[in-house]
């Protein structure tokens, strides 16, 4: 069977259209090489992968608002955290619950530090937006979690 | 991870520089030793080497671009998302078990940072069930499956553009750019003998010291001869999943 890729213009033609579409690609890769600054090279660090959205569940339903509450969770074990963001608040919790430290890292480079009470649950200021990951430091595990926009 | 060929076999094949062109391999271009290029660069990024990552971004920053496209955000939305995805796999490197699936896991971890940015969007203006703008914007186009294809072959292409080293990549870039270069521009550029590059025409720069572009072999009844890369949508794949690009095993998030 033969393929449009078997004559050398098309292979070239479609490397062309492909390449003209990749918009923003200066952009794009400066935003790569800044991204190396932010890795983590604590190999006792959990990372907590995103594994919850419910903006992503949302969406299929085509039922959610601005003033919706968002619910996400990093998963890691033996340790994870959730969070709830609603318009002027956001509130998380760890778990299992438990007193823990955390510093919210954002991306511009703004970083600080809150508490979780005895039953892991804390409060961010609910102006807290962009791009943001979680430390948490608590006796059972210290964890990182994935990169999230909020 | 890959669910078909490996667009290393596939696009390793697409370009052969043959000797006397190159002063040296660039970093991650020792194909001879046995060792793949981006293996050898996803390798020496986790170990701290932050030239080979700005090698990676490089190399990817087309492909990450043309699938970010597809959604048709702005030029903001367009960098906040691939800027999540950069981190995202920065921090993931490390725990990739096949670093020669990197473009895979790259292509899924943007397409759904773009749904999320997406459906962020969506959240913020009321539904309304009767506007069309709510459709699905894969589904928009007459013939989505045709975008659909055509965006798999790009994303396909990039990817093997990925693999190939600094020089043949410049070269390519050079034969595909628009408006086209002469022969003499690109031969100039290319720092490619005249003589080499005299004859226009990417099939016909095969010859001592000069370039020879040989087509892709596939398996036979394999992609493409099928029109669809396998590795990209698994025929277990449902409609919504291939729209909304959720096929793959990449990190949850």
């Amino acid at each position: 069977m033969t393929h449009r890729w078997d004559d050398d213009q098309h292979l070239l033609d479609d490397l062309s259209d492909a390449l003209r579409e990749a918009r923003h690609a200066s952009a794009i890769a400066a935003y790569g090489k800044g991204a190396y600054a932010w890795r983590t090279i604590d190999e006792e660090l959990l990372l907590a992968s995103l594994s919850f959205d419910s903006l992503l569940e949302q969406v299929q339903q085509r039922r959610s608002g601005p003033d919706d509450e968002r619910v996400l969770v990093f998963t890691a074990s033996p340790l994870s955290v959730e969070l709830e963001v609603r318009p002027g608040q956001i509130a998380g919790r760890i778990i299992p619950q438990g007193a823990g430290e955390i510093r919210v890292e954002a991306a511009d480079g703004v970083t600080f530090h809150i508490e979780a009470d005895d039953a892991g649950f804390f409060t961010l200021p609910g102006a807290v937006r962009g791009l943001i990951r979680l430390r948490c430091d608590t006796a059972t595990a210290r964890l990182v979690t994935d990169w999230v926009r909020l | 991870m890959y669910h078909g060929p490996s667009t290393a076999a596939l696009y390793s094949e697409i370009v052969d520089l043959s000797g006397g062109l190159s002063s040296g391999p660039a970093r991650g271009d020792e194909m001879g030793d046995g060792g793949h290029p981006i293996t050898s660069l996803v390798d020496a990024a986790v170990s701290g080497d932050e030239p080979a990552w700005r090698e990676l971004v490089d190399r990817y920053t087309p492909l990450l671009a043309s699938v970010l496209r597809r959604f048709g955000l702005g030029a903001t939305e367009t960098q906040d998302v691939a800027q999540t995805v950069w981190l995202r796999v920065v921090e993931h490197l490390g725990s990739r078990r096949e670093p020669q699936a990197l473009p895979s896991w790259l292509i899924s971890i943007a397409k759904r940072e773009a749904l999320r940015c997406v459906s962020d969007w969506q959240r913020s203006v009321p539904y309304d069930p009767l506007d069309p703008s709510w459709l699905p914007s894969a589904t928009e186009g007459a013939e989505p499956d045709a975008d659909l294809l055509r965006a798999e072959r790009h994303e396909a292409l990039l990817a093997g553009l990925a693999e190939l080293s600094a020089r043949q990549r410049e070269f390519l870039i050079l034969l595909t750019a628009d408006p086209p270069l002469s022969y003499a521009q690109i031969s100039e550029r290319a720092r490619i003998p005249r003589a080499a590059s005299g004859r226009p025409g990417p099939g016909r720069w095969a010859g001592s010291g000069g370039l020879s572009l040989s087509r892709p072999t596939w398996p036979a009844g394999s992609w493409p001869g099928t029109r669809q890369p396998a590795w990209t949508v698994p025929p277990s794949a449902t409609r919504m999943d291939r729209e909304r690009g959720i096929w793959d095993d990449a990190p949850l998030g």
